[in-house]
């Protein structure tokens, strides 16, 4: 039974015949149907996700695709050498660090904020409405995003430096300035995405136990208190999984959304290391310098996404592993 | 509580509604804009005298996106990947996730770190191509599902939902003779419709979007679905497509503004319409009170 | 085929399987189990296939001939003309179709698994020009000579094409220079302006053409210039080169090479263009416009002139008479600077054919794939390709084929060949030009035509550095930056010139000397 399942080898190593590895094996045994469901999904990992998986070595070589992994020169961090030494390379890993820290802090909450006022609706068919609505703009794809916001806010004829005008004020360049190139990047995150990510807490909402809420209002808690005693407690640990998950993912920020945004004049502060890879690297086909820059910030997101799940864990959550 | 007329309460609702109002208003924009694009004609388009209501009313995009079977055909592709893809990946997540709920197993950490890693590292486009064309899926449908069949997050979501009903539950279907199998199917999944639709959603919308996996698994562009012709046509229509590019002749004029409109909204709204028929399942603790009941 | 679908097949119910037997386990007591969805692999089961299927039948079986080219269009190409093809060439043909915007991925993915088929068509060889050097492809140089047609390749546009010296691929003609100044005719009467001639006189245009009221309209609502975020094919490129930049690169007195922005007409042009944005005679946001926005001010009436492609001037005037049927368009070229008449070139091809060695086995499939491809330039297939079937798809007028289809069937049916054929009307004789009803759009034909009298090449073309391979694109960002910011007024000369330093010193230096010692190898 054991064999069947990977992971679970580990466990059932012949060990000497201790009362404890006796137990667990006899907790194997009685959990063979639970290991007989995790093994399509783990043959699925093990087949498209860890096969792959050799193809990172090719950030340590110079690869050359008619060579294959096989024949490639080794060559060690040389990439990581010259990521590292690139004379943007902080330049871009702050303008990184920073686009993550704005996302943690502007979009993270309002889905959860979102989905707790649309919780609060009384009126079923508004509340299913505007539930409906708001998720529409993340099947607007980052093109027409981003040419809607250019046509608004363009300076020759948007509309909205017409009204600035409208009312005596200067025109604001928006488009092409360093200052206005992060409020208009998280400010279209939230427009795509804060419906979106709504979604999962509403699931995590209905699962609530209605007497709960009961039990509150007879202790007398308004509305407000009710959200804040009972729902919000209910909903803490997909929030908790959420914003680890979320960490893990500090250096993905939406290669496509930044490269529509970046241009010549707010470069300084939007180039981020997919961007800088895409013009690089990848034009030109240069396999292992992507695969190393890659590498790297896979790297970092693992650190971070270790340190969140511990720091979780040490708070009484019970972390993603 | 829907009786419930105290002053504060009134004005809690009150300025909660007008909130949502106004913010449904503001995320709708970009699709009513699209959608008036789609219903104009393209001078009108291109005059940009209008961000919501055009003057001019015309069908003439979707005579034209409709004149061959080109989007019919892979609205079909799209479709039956969807619900198929969206069928085999809840059918292994839920029982991966399943498993891996349960706290007694041994060895979960382990397989959950691994599936967590895989989040973060993975071989890369061609490693991945070389493991599809072993498999024998180039120009199969099956490779735009298996290689993408489950999603870590989603899986990690489903779990942590699984993990969070009452563990009494299972115990007492034990004691009434079910197996595990019995248990996930009779207690488990009841109890978790709100969550399943979520992520049945996650997946179908996955499957709706899928785009590289086609270019790169299919050769034939009979195949391709619904995404391949939208991201072209956006492409073309947006100018980005590579000028030296060549052509004899001469080269094609760029699909009009109304068509790109057009083509995006058909390809849009069959995943949109998904979300209302899902919403039951988001009925409030519906579930969870009637089992304890 | 079959063995795939097997091998598919097994796996499917090897998956079926698993899920079935997991989900029929279920309860040991009480079986009134609902019945869940056994899992339904049938999703995938239909596989049409492109094409093969070696039934052969006659005595001289068709070859087989897999390609990969680029879809331009959305439409899913039809196969009525490749058919013919076939039957002409006898040679069963199988085309896979990529659509334009993801072409570079899947070839990437293709070569990179080994899995290019034996006709490649690409923009250049660069992504593979080290397999090339590793004898990957097969060198075709010395074999065209033995056919009638692909000998009257042009053997310069071809040595554009060479790694090293040594010729691999076959390629399809594009005009040399198509850039000029597509200009409204009816705004230049009613300021009374005459074509222009001179650098000066196109800035008196673009001037007239905000400050004048050149619609007559009494407000101050137009700009003479519309301009996009492309400094090659927006204007940028075709006005320094009418400066007399060089093209991308120069050789210099000391037989040095040396990038473009260090030549004085290059400031000269960053001048000329600052002068203009800064006075408002264009659209201020040019660095983030997109293509369909400088077109859309255009044809708004809004902006008057448009620096780019001449050939364009016919689209443009279709959308500018739907919105204003008074409005005319007209073409000019050949604008002289301080230092004479230019305009940069192209190599000379859009796209190249390659003949990867690990789908074309022997030397004697070559052969027969060049026979193919030499079949092609007869002037009879070549209009087949391009224009479509005489008589249903074009007719002939005073010489020149004249479509006669409408849009879709153009996409589906004709156009979409265009993009496998090799050659054009320089090299193909008897191959139709095009007929255009519109006098500005065949005018934009003859100035094509004309600009082949004052070209800039490309002198790097023929030439390779390993540098820029690997660090061209990263260093040419920080000259496209400083180009914006010098025209928006960001930056001046200084740190214009700030941005060079910083272009040499982080390995533009080397690409000078790697080009310079390439070239002089060559000399």
């Amino acid at each position: 039974m054991n064999s069947t399942a990977p992971a679970s080898g580990r466990g059932a190593a012949p060990a000497a015949p201790t009362r404890r590895s006796s137990e667990r094996l006899r907790r194997i045994v009685k959990n063979r149907y639970l290991y007989i469901m995790i093994l399509p999904g783990a043959l699925f990992f093990l087949l498209f996700k860890y096969v792959p998986m050799w193809g990172l070595v090719i950030s340590f070589q110079n690869y050359q695709p008619y060579l294959g992994i096989s024949g490639s020169d080794w060559v060690g961090l040389q990439h990581f050498e010259r990521l590292f030494a690139e004379p943007t390379f902080w330049m871009i890993f702050r303008n990184t660090l920073v686009l993550f820290a704005l996302n943690l802090v502007f979009f993270f909450p309002v889905p959860i904020l979102l989905a707790l006022m649309l919780n609060e609706v009384r009126q079923l068919m508004f509340k299913r409405i505007v539930q409906t609505i708001v998720y529409i703009p993340h099947f607007m794809s980052w093109v027409i995003i981003v040419s809607i916001s250019f046509v608004m806010l363009t300076l020759d004829g948007g509309i909205v430096n017409e009204l600035l005008v409208f009312f005596g004020l200067e025109k604001i360049n928006f488009l092409l300035s360093n200052s206005w190139f992060r409020p208009m990047y998280i400010a279209q995150v939230i427009w795509r995405e804060a419906g979106w990510g709504t979604i999962v807490y509403l699931a995590a909402i209905a699962a609530v136990d209605p007497q709960l809420y009961e039990a509150a209002r007879m202790d007398g808690a308004g509305r407000t208190r009710q959200v804040w005693h009972v729902t919000l407690p209910a909903i803490r640990s997909v929030i908790v999984l959420l914003l680890i998950l979320k960490i893990g993912d500090v250096l993905e920020l939406g290669f496509e959304h930044v490269y529509l945004l970046l241009n010549a004049m707010n470069r300084e502060v939007a180039e981020i290391f997919d961007t800088y890879v895409y013009t690089a690297g990848l034009k030109n086909g240069q396999f292992s310098y992507s695969t190393a820059v890659g590498f790297f910030k896979s790297f970092v997101g693992l650190i971070m996404i270790m340190v969140a799940n511990w720091l979780a864990k040490t708070f009484g959550e019970e972390g993603i592993y | 509580m829907v009786e419930d007329k105290t002053w504060g309460s009134r004005l809690f609702s009150g300025v909660n509604l007008t909130l949502l109002a106004i913010i449904a208003l503001v995320t709708l924009l970009p699709f009513v804009h699209v959608l008036a694009g789609s219903l104009t004609t393209a001078a009108e388009m291109s005059s940009k005298s209008f961000i919501l209501f055009p003057t001019v009313i015309s069908f003439d995009a979707y005579t034209y996106i409709f004149s061959t079977d080109m989007v019919l055909r892979a609205m079909l592709v799209s479709i039956g990947v969807t619900a198929g893809g969206t069928l085999i990946s809840m059918c292994l997540s839920v029982l991966m996730a399943y498993g891996l709920a349960r706290r007694d197993l041994d060895g979960r950490r382990t397989i959950m770190f691994l599936v967590v890693f895989t989040m973060l590292f993975n071989g890369g486009m061609i490693p991945t191509f070389l493991v599809v064309k072993e498999l024998g899926l180039i120009d199969n449908y099956l490779a735009l599902i298996l290689p993408t069949a489950i999603n870590a997050f989603n899986l990690i979501i489903l779990r942590s939902f699984f993990q969070n009903l009452p563990e009494g539950l299972e115990e007492s279907a034990k004691i009434d003779g079910c197996n595990d199998f019995g248990i996930l199917l009779r207690i488990v999944l009841p109890l978790s419709m709100p969550v399943l639709a979520t992520i049945s959603l996650f997946y179908a919308v996955t499957y709706w979007n899928t785009y590289m996996h086609a270019i790169l698994y299919l050769n034939d562009a009979q195949m391709y679905p619904m995404q391949v012709v939208l991201r072209q046509i956006v492409i073309l229509a947006t100018g980005m497509s590579n000028e030296s590019g060549a052509f004899a002749a001469d080269y094609i004029p760029p699909p009009e503004q109304t068509i790109k409109m057009a083509v995006i909204v058909v390809a849009t709204v069959p995943i949109l319409i998904v979300y209302p028929f899902l919403q039951k399942y988001f009925a409030k603790g519906a579930l969870v009170g009637s089992i304890k009941g | 085929m079959t063995h795939t679908q097997k091998r598919i097949r097994t796996w499917a119910t090897g998956l079926a399987a698993v899920m079935s037997l997991s989900l029929v386990a279920a309860c040991a007591g009480g079986s009134n189990g609902e019945d869940v969805n056994t899992g339904n692999t049938g999703a995938g089961s239909t596989t049409t296939s492109g094409a093969q299927g070696g039934n052969g039948g006659a005595a001289e079986a068709p070859f087989e001939i897999t390609m990969m080219a680029t879809q331009h269009a959305a439409e899913v190409p039809d196969d009525l003309i490749p058919g013919m093809i076939e039957e002409k060439t006898n040679t069963k043909l199988s085309i896979q179709w990529v659509p334009s915007g993801s072409y570079q991925e899947k070839l990437n993915a293709a070569f990179a698994t080994g899995s290019l088929p034996m006709a490649v068509s690409a923009t250049n060889t660069d992504f593979a020009k080290e397999a090339i050097r590793n004898d990957q492809f097969w060198e075709i140089g010395p074999l065209l000579a033995e056919y009638e047609n692909l000998s009257n390749l042009n053997p310069d546009v071809l040595q554009n094409t060479a790694v090293d010296g040594k010729i691999y691929s076959l390629y399809m003609e594009r005009p040399l220079s198509r850039q000029g100044v597509i200009y409204r005719k009816d705004w230049a009467d009613n300021l009374g302006l005459e074509a222009p001639q001179t650098t000066e006189d196109l800035y008196e245009m673009i001037r007239a053409f905000t400050e004048d009221d050149p619609d007559q309209n009494g407000q101050d609502d137009t700009i003479g210039l519309t301009d996009r975020s492309d400094l090659i094919y927006g204007a940028f490129k075709t006005v320094s080169s009418y400066f007399g930049t060089p093209n991308y690169w120069y050789i210099d007195e000391g037989d040095q090479f040396k990038p473009e922005f260090m030549h004085e007409a290059f400031k000269d042009t960053l001048d000329y263009l600052h002068d203009i944005h800064s006075k408002g005679y264009m659209n201020q946001d040019f660095p983030v416009t997109s293509k369909t926005d400088q077109i859309d001010l255009l044809v708004n009436g809004k902006a008057g002139v448009y620096i780019g492609s001449m050939p364009d001037v016919l689209t443009l005037s279709n959308q500018l008479a739907d919105m204003n049927p008074d409005a005319e368009l007209t073409v000019q070229n050949g604008i002289k600077g301080p230092r004479g008449r230019g305009v940069w070139a192209i190599p000379g091809y859009g796209s190249i054919v390659l003949f990867p060695k690990s789908a074309v086995k022997s030397e004697e499939d070559l052969h027969k794939i060049l026979a193919f491809y030499d079949q092609l330039m007869t002037a009879e297939n070549a209009n087949l390709l391009t224009w479509g079937v005489e008589g249903e798809h074009y007719e002939i007028k005073d010489g020149l084929a004249n479509k006669t289809v409408d849009q879709v069937t153009d996409n589906t049916i004709v156009k979409p060949n265009n993009a496998w054929g090799i050659g054009g009307p320089d090299t193909i004789d008897g191959m139709l030009k095009g007929y255009f009803e519109l006098p500005a759009r065949a005018l934009a034909e003859e100035l094509v035509e004309a600009n082949n009298s004052m070209l800039i090449h490309d002198p790097s073309a023929p030439l390779d550095s390993p540098t820029y391979i690997e660090r061209g694109q990263a260093l040419q960002q920080i000259i496209t930056d400083a180009t914006y910011q010098y025209v928006l007024g960001d930056l001046d000369a200084a740190g214009f010139q700030k941005a060079i330093d910083r272009w040499k010193s982080e390995g533009g230096d080397k690409i000078m000397q790697e080009y310079t010692e390439a070239y002089q190898a060559q000399q």
